[in-house]
């Protein structure tokens, strides 16, 4: 199912939470909420399942426009942050538990479950209570509750924040797999660009209840719209450098050279120099020069630290004559480097 | 290591020994004093008087140790309708007045502009005098002047004489016992209510389940643990009616002496024939019976509250 949102806002008096924000997600897509704490996006996730009144704006499910349909007529599936389980039912009870509602009759409604039990393993603790599973089991079951009615859309609230760091791996997989085999639109709310980079097919980046960029996950890294989707994506961090444009090119603060760009920008205006650390290659089509700070092994390849400006800049070589306190020749090839204003964050290059 | 911190950490894991209880005990000591003398003696006393024969409060003289006080209440035509009488009541009020509180403390739990008012409207019972609003009953149950007759004659139904008939007596008095029992009732349904996760009424709206649903199916079993103890200490209350009784009749166990109840029984061997002896026969009788409904209850409603 296609779920189109038009506007979509939420006040909670004089506080905005989730300003105006338009989309479309796309059928069988796996779509990631991205954001930092407190950005607005449970609060969408809210007003989609219909537990939260939107206070302006639309929400159609298709063509189906669903804004002032209450949470038990959407047929939404809902997985929340702590899972919710009911405590006083077991795992099977819990799964069978919405169509015990719908008046499907005991046998039917076991042999409809099995299905679903037997796509994410819990088969093994049917007749266990919430309270004697892990928070992975718990986490499989709220999704196995979620699915049992066939939802046309799943939604995550923070699906993996209450599990151990492998765990968080190992599920965030399973999510995956559960999401491509049911074949069901599912929205999950993550602040982690990593577990949002690494499952979803596209991620909405929200901040301050403002939609900042919605894309595939190369899209947001190669192409960010503003500074802070820049900064938010991508690990390690974006290198930021600040600077003036003079010009010709860019001068980082307390540096001498300049560094041309191809672009139109009016002299002196400030700038942030933004590179992936992907992006830099030392020793190869110099452009400017900077000094080695310190190096990590990552993997096959090292990871230095560069002195440039007032700022640092982290590049991978494969050179391991390297040393720190080496001044280096920093080139950088055509993917992953940009140029923003520093004042709005606006992306000029 | 410095001196005051060594010495800490000998105190920390200082051996017990009956010392060590010495100076809890003695803040502990006039609750202890005060229980001993207003609870604990007289309830052992109880069961030493309700085993002496002819026991004289006066004089203190009893003939000897025996069960002759408990042959004599046991078979007791007063007693046997005094317990008939009271646990008639407590089948009666317990579950219905159980019932009528989770439906005003459902009510209660909705955020309204009201919600105070009827607070307070519900919980006034609990801190006036039973004798006054057995009066304000009585008057509400009077023949000629009552308002529940007053009410029925509006509906075309003939007048009830609620006091002095017996059959009909005994259902104001449950009536009165009902609505006496509910402010207590309420406000520990109340309290349990609140201590129910939302987001499980949330997570059942959303898997589809209509309000009645989800108070079937998700609040009631949550509050299974609070409805069983509300229940086993309303059943122990109603067990001891006494005071509705006694207001709601001017002193008499009902009309034609048709309503005694355990408690009223004892008290008219105390009070009014000064037999000590097989009042205590009967407050013990009571505990007994009491006590061993209430330990059914908590083992039937373990099976409950498995979670």
């Amino acid at each position: 199912m296609k779920v189109t949102i038009k506007e979509l806002t939420k006040k909670f008096g004089d506080f905005t939470a989730v300003d105006h924000v338009s989309a479309e997600f796309d059928d069988g897509k796996l779509i990631a909420l991205l954001g930092p704490s407190g950005c607005g996006k449970t609060t969408m996730l809210n007003m989609l399942s219909g537990i939260l009144p939107s206070t302006e704006g639309k929400i159609f499910f298709d063509d189906e426009d669903v804004t002032d349909l209450s949470a038990d007529k959407r047929g939404v599936g809902l997985v929340f942050q702590n899972y919710a389980l009911y405590p006083h039912m077991t795992v099977l009870e819990n799964v069978c538990f919405p169509l015990r509602i719908r008046g499907v009759p005991k046998k039917e409604r076991i042999e409809k479950a099995m299905k679903f039990i037997n796509l994410v393993h819990i088969e093994d603790y049917l007749d266990r209570k919430p309270a004697e599973l892990s928070g992975g089991q718990q986490q499989r079951v709220a999704i196995t509750r979620a699915l049992i009615k066939k939802p046309k859309l799943l939604l995550l609230d923070e699906p993996l924040s209450n599990l151990d760091a492998k765990l968080r791996v190992e599920m965030r997989e399973e999510i995956r797999r559960i999401q491509k085999e049911s074949g069901v639109t599912t929205i999950f709310v993550t602040h982690d660009q990593e577990e949002a980079s690494s499952i979803s097919d596209s991620i909405m980046l929200l901040k301050r209840g403002v939609q900042q960029q919605f894309g595939t996950v190369d899209d947001l890294c190669d192409n960010p719209v503003n500074l802070f989707t820049a900064d938010f994506l991508g690990t390690p961090t974006i290198n930021q450098v600040h600077g003036t444009w003079s010009e010709k090119g860019f001068v980082a603060d307390g540096q001498t050279e300049i560094i041309s760009f191809n672009v139109n920008i009016p002299t002196g205006t400030r700038l942030i120099y933004a590179s992936r650390a992907e992006a830099l290659k030392l020793n190869q089509d110099k452009q400017f020069e900077a000094e080695i700070l310190e190096k990590y092994k990552v993997g096959k390849d090292t990871l230095v630290r560069l002195k440039y400006g007032n700022g640092s800049l982290r590049a991978y070589t494969e050179d391991k004559t390297i040393q720190i306190g080496d001044i280096v020749g920093v080139g950088m090839k055509d993917f992953g480097v940009f140029l923003f204003e520093a004042e709005s964050g606006k992306r000029l290059l | 290591m410095s001196l005051q911190k060594r010495k800490k950490s000998i105190d920390a894991d200082v051996k017990i020994t009956y010392k060590t209880y010495l100076k809890p005990l003695l803040y502990l000591l006039p609750f202890i004093i005060s229980i001993s003398i207003f609870t604990i003696y007289p309830f052992f006393n109880a069961f030493v008087i309700s085993l002496k024969e002819n026991y004289k409060a006066l004089s203190g003289s009893f003939t000897g140790f025996g069960f002759g006080n408990y042959e004599y209440v046991l078979t007791n035509e007063t007693f046997i309708l005094a317990l008939k009488n009271t646990i008639t009541y407590v089948l009666w009020v317990v579950p219905i007045s159980t019932a009528l509180s989770l439906l005003v403390a459902v009510l209660l739990n909705r955020r309204t502009k009201l919600q105070a008012f009827f607070q307070t409207a519900y919980f006034l019972p609990l801190v006036t005098s039973a004798i006054a609003i057995g009066l304000v009953w009585r008057w509400l149950f009077n023949f000629d002047y009552g308002l529940i007759n007053f009410v029925l004659s509006r509906l075309g139904a003939d007048a009830i004489n609620w006091l002095n008939n017996p059959s009909y007596a005994k259902i104001a008095l449950i009536v009165y016992g009902i609505w006496s029992m509910m402010p207590f009732t309420i406000i520990l349904l109340l309290a349990g209510l609140q201590n129910i996760n939302k987001q499980y009424l949330i997570a059942a709206q959303v898997d589809g389940s209509r309000p009645t649903q989800t108070f079937a199916y998700i609040t009631v079993p949550l509050l299974a643990p609070t409805i069983g103890l509300t229940m086993i200490v309303n059943m122990i209350t109603a067990f001891k009616v006494f005071n509705e009784l006694f207001a709601l009749f001017n002193g008499k166990p009902g009309p034609a002496y048709s309503l005694y109840t355990v408690i009223y029984f004892m008290y008219e061997q105390f009070y009014v024939k000064y037999r000590l002896g097989t009042a205590a026969a009967s407050a013990i009788a009571l505990f007994f019976i009491v006590m061993i409904l209430t330990l059914i209850q908590l083992y039937m409603q373990r099976k409950w509250k498995n979670y």
